[in-house]
C-alpha cells in the first residue's frame, strides 16, 4: 500500500514538475532525464534480465537517431512517424548483431557489442557526407515545438515504455529470460531455444532504445557520433548499476540522480566531472547493489511483514 | 615490407606489454580492471614530472614513476577492489570511476594540453634504410626484457609459482597455504607495473595528454579477449596480431580505415572463434 | 524507510534546483549586462576565452561601461559534447537570462546548439569554431538565425583559399618545391576541404602526387610517412585539427623524413607548442591567424596586457572573445540599446580594428576575409622555438629555412 502511495506521489510529482519549475533550463534537463532512463531501461531489460551485459547499447541509442534524422531531412515524414521507423531499425541492427554474438559468454559478448557499436560510429566518419561526420546532423525539426509539451511527450513515453518492460520481465517471459541467466545450460537441456529469446530480449531493448534515441534527436535537433560512443553506453550501464540491475524500474532513480548530478554539479566548473567521479566510487562502493531497487524492494517487505 | 616487420614488432611487444598486465588481473583475481589506462597514463605522466618538474634524468624518472605506479596499483586493488570482488560488475565500474578521477585529476594538475617526455635516446637508429626512432627501439628491446623478466618470474620463484596457482584454481592454493588476498595484491602491482612501463616507453613519441588512456585500454581489453581470457601466450599471440594486422593495413591501404578494420577483425573473430585464439574457458 | 525513500525525492528535486538559481533580476537601467560565455573549460582554449573575455570587460567597465551599465560574465562549460553544450546555452539563456552569448569551439557543438540559441532569440558571437556550416543559414533562415556571427576564426573555406596561395605562390613558386603531398585528418571539415585545396594547387601550376586521409585517432604515422616519400613529393601539406599533431610532428622529425612540411595544424599555432614537442617542430610552418607581432596595432598591447595578467601566452580564442566583447560593447553603445534587433543591424556595421585584423562581416555574418580584413600568416618554427612569418610577403618577418633533414 505505502509503495502505491510513493509511487502515485512520484508520480504526480513528475506530472506537475512544468508547474513548479521555474526554470526552462531545468526542464529541459528533466526532459533529458526522461530520455536517459527510456535508454537505461531497455538496457537493463536487455542485460539485467538475460546477465548478458550489452557494451554497445549507444549502436542502438544511435541507430534510432541517426534513421530520425536522415528521414527528417530527406523525406516529408513527420517526426511523430519516425519514431516508430526509428525503433524498427534499431530492432534490425539488434538482430544483425545479436545472432552471431549472442552465443557468447560475459566479456566476450561485451567486447563484440563494444565492437559493433565502435564500427557503426565508425561510419558516421566513413560516410561523412551523408551522416555528416564529426558535426553530425543538426537542423532537425522538433517533435513538440512546445518544452513542456515535450516534457509531456517524453514522460508519457517514459511510462509506457516502464509499463511495457515491468510487464513483460514480470511475464511467464520474463521469468525464463532470468532463468537463462541462472544457468543457461540447464534450460538448453530442457528444450529451451535460449538463443531465440536471448535475441528477442535484445530485440526489445533495441525497439525502445531505437524510439527513445530518434525523440533524443528531435529534442536535441541534432544527432551525433558521440550517441554511439563507448561513453554513453557506459553511461546507461552506470545508470542502471546505480539504480539495482535488473529491475527496469530501478534504472529510472539511476538515470535521474546521473543526469541531474552531472547538471546539478555545473557550479564547479572545471571540478565538475571530478566530483562526479568522486560521487560514483561512493555508491558504487557503499552500494553495491544499486540506490533504488534496494530501497523499494525494503519499501515491500516493510510492507509485507507489517 | 621490412618497414611493416620493423614497425610493427614495435607496435606488438608494446601492446603485449599493455595487456599482459590485463591478462594476469584476470586470470587471478576473475575481474576485469578498467583502471588499466590509467596506469599507462600515470607512468607517462610521472616520468614527466619527475624528468621535468623534479630534475631526474630521464633514465632514473622512468623506473621511478613505474615503481609509483605499481604501487598505485596496489592501492586501488586494496581499497576499491579487493572489498568488492564477489561483483564482477561492481569491480567493472568502480575501476572505471577511478579511471575517470585519475584523468581528472591529470587535467587538473597537468593541464589539458600534450606534455613533453623527451625521448630517454636520442640517436636514430637505420636498419636496412628504415629509419627507426632510437626510442622505438628501446621500447622494443625493454618490452620483451619485461617480458621474459616476467615469465621467468612467474616459472622460476615462488610468488610466481603462487601466482600461477591461484589463477589455476583459488581453493586449491588456499588450501595449501597461498594467501589468495596477498597474491592479488602482488598481480595488480605487476599489472600496473608493467602498464606503466609501456606508457613510460613510448611517451616520447606518441602523445601524453590526461585522455591517453582511454584508446589503449580497449585495445588491451580487445586483445586479452581475442587472446583467451586469462591465456598468456593467448595475449601474447594476440598482441602480435593486433599489431601487425594494424600496422599492416595502414601500410596497405589507407590510414583511414586502421581502426575500421581494427574493429572488424576483431567482431569477426568472436564470431567465428569464440574462446579466443587459445582460450581454455568456454566462452559459449 | 519511507522518510529516506521521500527524502531522496526531495535530493532529486535540490539537485535539480540546484542549477536554477535566484532569478535575475529583470533588466533595470543600471542593471549589470550580462555575457555568457559557452566554451569547454577543462581545455586551454576554454580558459582563455574567459580570460580574454575578462580582459576586455574589466577595461570597458574601468571607462564606464556600455549605457551606463556594468558588463558581467557568466561562463557555462560546454565541454566537447553537445548534449552538454545544448543544456550550457539552456542554462545560459534561460537561467541566467544573458543578453548575448560568446564562445565556442568545437563545431559540432557549436552546429548543435544552433537552434536553440536562434530559439532563446540570443545574440551569439562564435570566437572558436570555423565550420561553414555555422554562418550557412544567416542567409537561407535569417528571421531565425540572423542571431549569429563569427567573430573568430576565419571559415575554414577561407583558410583553404589562403593555403593554396601559399603552396602555389609561397612553396612553388618560390620556394620551387611543386610536387605535394597532402595529408589530413579523416574528418568532415578536412573532407570538405581537400578537393577545393587540390584543385586550387593544381591550377595553380603545382602537381599533388598524393592525397591521403588518416584516422583522427593515429599513434602511429611511419606508414604514411612512408607513403608520402615514395611520392616523390617535395613538400607535405597537413591538415589536422583534432587528431595528435604532437606526434606527428615528433615522428615525421624521429623518422627523418626528407620532406618540409606544413599546412594547417590549429595545436601548432599555440606558442607552447615547440615546448610540447620537444623542439621537433622546427621547420614546420603552419597557418596562424593570431601570434605576438604587429599584425594590427592592438596585438602586441592585447598580448602583453594578456601575458601580464594571466602569467602565460593566449591562444586564439583570447583575441577572438577580447573583439567579440569590445565590438559588442560598441554595437550595442551605437545602437544605444541592448535590444537583440537593433544591436544586430549594429554589429553587421562592424568595422573594427581587432587583435588579429579588421573586423567585419560578410552578409552571412561571417568574418571578413581578404587583403584590408582578417588575414592568416604563415609562421614556420625555428631555432629556439622562434617564430618567423615567412608569408604573405608584406607581413613577412623572417626569412623560410629548409628542415636539415630536407637539404639535399
Amino acid at each position: 500500500m505505502a509503495r502505491i502511495a510513493l509511487l502515485v506521489l512520484l508520480l504526480a510529482l513528475l506530472a506537475s514538475a512544468p508547474l513548479w519549475i521555474g526554470s526552462g533550463y531545468a526542464l529541459s534537463v528533466l526532459v533529458l532525464c526522461n530520455l536517459w532512463a527510456v535508454f537505461a531501461i531497455s538496457w537493463d531489460f536487455m542485460s539485467g534480465q538475460t546477465g548478458r551485459e550489452n557494451f554497445g547499447h549507444g549502436m542502438f541509442i544511435g541507430t534510432g537517431a541517426y534513421t530520425a534524422a536522415l528521414l527528417n531531412l530527406h523525406t516529408v515524414v513527420s517526426p511523430a512517424a519516425c519514431l516508430p521507423i526509428a525503433g524498427v531499425a534499431a530492432a534490425a541492427v539488434a538482430v544483425v548483431i545479436g545472432l552471431p554474438t549472442l552465443r557468447l559468454k560475459g566479456p566476450y559478448f561485451a567486447l563484440a557489442t563494444l565492437a559493433a557499436a565502435a564500427i557503426l560510429q565508425r561510419f558516421t566518419i566513413i560516410f561523412w557526407e551523408q551522416m555528416g561526420g564529426e558535426e553530425g546532423l543538426s537542423g532537425l525539426s522538433s517533435l513538440v515545438s512546445s518544452p513542456v509539451g515535450f516534457y509531456y511527450a517524453s514522460l508519457a513515453f517514459l511510462v509506457l515504455a516502464t509499463g511495457a518492460l515491468v510487464t513483460l520481465a514480470a511475464s511467464p517471459w520474463g521469468i525464463l529470460l532470468r532463468g537463462i541467466r541462472g544457468d543457461e545450460v540447464a534450460c538448453d537441456a530442457a528444450g529451451i531455444s535460449t538463443t531465440r529469446h536471448k535475441i528477442g530480449a535484445l530485440v526489445v531493448s533495441a525497439f525502445v532504445a531505437g524510439v527513445g534515441g530518434a525523440m533524443y534527436a528531435f529534442f536535441q535537433l541534432q544527432a551525433g557520433p558521440y550517441l554511439l560512443g563507448v561513453n554513453t553506453s557506459l553511461s546507461v550501464i552506470i545508470m542502471s548499476y546505480v539504480g539495482g540491475i535488473g529491475t527496469v524500474y530501478g534504472a529510472i532513480g539511476g538515470a535521474f540522480l546521473l543526469t541531474g548530478l552531472g547538471e546539478g554539479l555545473r557550479r564547479f566548473g572545471e571540478y565538475r566531472l571530478l566530483f562526479n567521479s568522486v560521487f560514483l566510487i561512493f555508491i558504487v562502493f557503499f552500494l553495491p547493489r544499486g540506490l533504488f531497487a534496494p530501497l523499494w524492494q525494503r519499501l515491500r517487505r516493510r510492507a509485507e511483514t507489517a | 615490407m621490412l618497414e611493416i616487420l620493423l614497425y610493427g614488432a614495435v607496435t606488438s611487444a608494446v601492446y603485449a606489454l599493455l595487456a599482459i598486465g590485463f591478462t594476469l588481473v584476470f586470470g587471478v583475481a576473475r575481474v576485469l580492471n578498467l583502471a588499466h589506462g590509467s596506469f599507462y597514463a600515470l607512468g607517462a605522466y610521472l616520468t614527466f614530472a619527475f624528468g621535468t618538474r623534479l630534475g631526474l634524468p630521464l633514465f632514473a624518472a622512468g623506473p621511478c614513476a613505474v615503481i609509483a605506479v605499481a604501487g598505485f596499483g596496489v592501492v586501488v586493488e586494496r581499497v576499491f577492489v579487493r572489498p568488492l570482488r564477489r561483483s564482477p560488475l561492481a569491480v567493472l565500474l568502480i575501476t572505471l570511476a577511478v579511471a575517470l578521477l585519475v584523468e581528472q585529476g591529470l587535467f587538473l594538475v597537468f593541464g589539458s594540453e600534450v606534455r613533453n617526455v623527451p625521448a630517454f635516446v636520442a640517436a636514430n637508429v637505420s636498419i636496412a634504410h628504415v629509419d627507426l626512432g632510437g626510442q622505438r627501439v628501446l621500447a622494443f628491446v625493454v618490452s620483451l626484457a619485461l617480458l621474459a623478466a616476467l615469465r621467468t618470474f612467474l616459472l622460476g620463484t615462488r610468488n610466481g609459482a603462487a601466482i600461477l596457482a591461484v589463477a589455476q584454481d583459488p581453493e586449491g592454493a588456499q588450501s595449501v597455504g597461498i594467501d589468495p588476498n596477498r597474491t592479488f595484491s602482488l598481480v595488480m602491482a605487476l599489472s600496473a607495473g608493467l602498464a606503466a612501463a609501456a606508457g613510460v616507453l613510448v611517451s616520447p613519441f606518441l602523445t601524453v595528454q590526461p585522455t591517453m588512456g582511454l584508446l589503449p585500454m580497449i585495445k588491451a581489453f580487445s586483445i586479452v579477449i581475442l587472446g583467451g581470457l586469462g591465456s598468456i601466450p593467448g595475449t601474447l599471440l594476440a598482441a602480435l596480431a593486433l599489431g601487425y594486422s594494424e600496422t599492416a593495413v595502414a601500410y596497405l591501404t589507407s590510414g583511414s580505415y586502421t581502426e575500421l578494420v581494427s574493429l572488424v577483425a576483431i567482431l569477426l573473430t568472436l564470431v567465428l572463434r569464440p574462446s579466443g585464439f587459445l582460450g581454455a574457458r568456454a566462452a559459449m | 524507510m519511507r522518510t529516506t525513500v521521500i527524502g531522496l525525492q526531495f535530493l532529486l528535486a535540490a539537485v535539480i534546483g540546484m542549477s536554477a538559481p535566484g532569478q535575475a533580476a529583470p533588466a533595470a537601467a543600471g542593471a549589470p549586462i550580462r555575457i555568457g560565455i559557452t566554451t569547454p573549460m577543462q581545455l586551454a582554449v576554454g580558459r582563455d576565452s574567459q580570460d580574454g573575455a575578462q580582459l576586455a570587460i574589466d577595461e570597458i567597465n574601468a571607462k564606464g561601461g556600455v549605457l551606463g551599465r556594468r558588463l558581467e560574465m557568466v561562463v557555462a562549460d560546454e565541454t566537447e559534447n553537445p548534449e552538454t553544450g545544448i543544456t550550457a546555452v539552456k542554462k545560459l539563456t534561460s537561467d541566467e537570462k544573458v543578453d548575448v552569448l560568446v564562445g565556442g569551439y568545437s563545431s559540432g557543438v557549436t552546429l548543435a546548439q544552433l537552434p536553440h540559441i536562434s530559439t532563446a532569440k540570443t545574440i551569439y558571437l562564435g570566437i572558436g569554431a570555423a565550420s561553414p556550416a555555422i554562418t550557412a543559414k544567416v542567409k537561407t533562415d535569417n528571421e531565425n538565425y540572423k542571431y549569429i556571427f563569427r567573430v573568430n576564426p576565419l571559415n575554414s573555406k577561407w583558410l583553404a583559399a589562403s593555403l593554396v596561395d601559399f603552396v602555389v605562390n609561397f612553396v612553388g613558386a618560390e620556394k620551387g618545391l611543386k610536387k605535394i603531398a597532402i595529408v589530413g585528418e579523416s574528418a568532415k571539415w578536412v573532407q570538405d576541404l581537400v578537393p577545393a585545396l587540390k584543385k586550387g594547387i593544381v591550377d595553380g601550376g603545382s602537381q599533388v602526387p598524393l592525397a591521403e586521409f588518416f584516422d583522427v585517432q593515429t599513434s602511429d604515422f611511419s606508414p604514411l610517412f612512408s607513403k608520402v616519400r615514395a611520392s616523390g613529393a617535395e613538400f607535405l601539406v597537413v591538415i589536422v585539427s583534432h587528431a595528435s599533431s604532437d606526434v606527428l610532428v615528433k615522428q615525421w622529425y624521429d623518422a627523418r623524413v626528407p620532406i618540409p612540411i606544413g599546412g594547417i595544424d590549429v595545436k601548432s599555432q599555440d606558442p607552447d607548442f615547440f615546448g610540447r614537442v620537444g623542439g621537433k617542430a622546427i621547420g614546420e610552418t603552419v597557418l596562424v591567424g593570431f601570434l605576438r607581432a604587429a599584425v594590427t596595432p592592438k596585438t602586441i598591447p592585447f598580448w602583453d596586457a594578456f601575458v601580464k595578467r594571466f602569467q602565460r601566452n593566449p591562444v586564439y580564442t583570447a583575441g577572438g572573445a577580447y573583439d567579440a566583447i569590445h565590438l559588442y560593447a560598441e554595437a550595442a553603445a551605437r545602437a544605444k540599446t541592448i535590444e537583440a534587433g537593433p544591436v544586430i543591424k549594429e554589429l553587421e556595421k562592424t568595422d573594427m580594428v581587432g587583435t588579429a585584423g579588421r573586423i567585419a562581416f560578410d552578409d552571412t555574418h561571417d568574418l571578413r576575409y581578404g587583403p584590408g580584413y582578417a588575414q592568416v600568416m604563415f609562421v614556420q618554427w625555428q631555432e629556439g622555438g622562434k617564430r618567423a612569418i615567412v608569408w604573405p610577403k608584406e607581413r613577412a618577418d623572417g626569412k623560410f629555412v629548409l628542415p636539415a633533414m630536407a637539404k639535399k
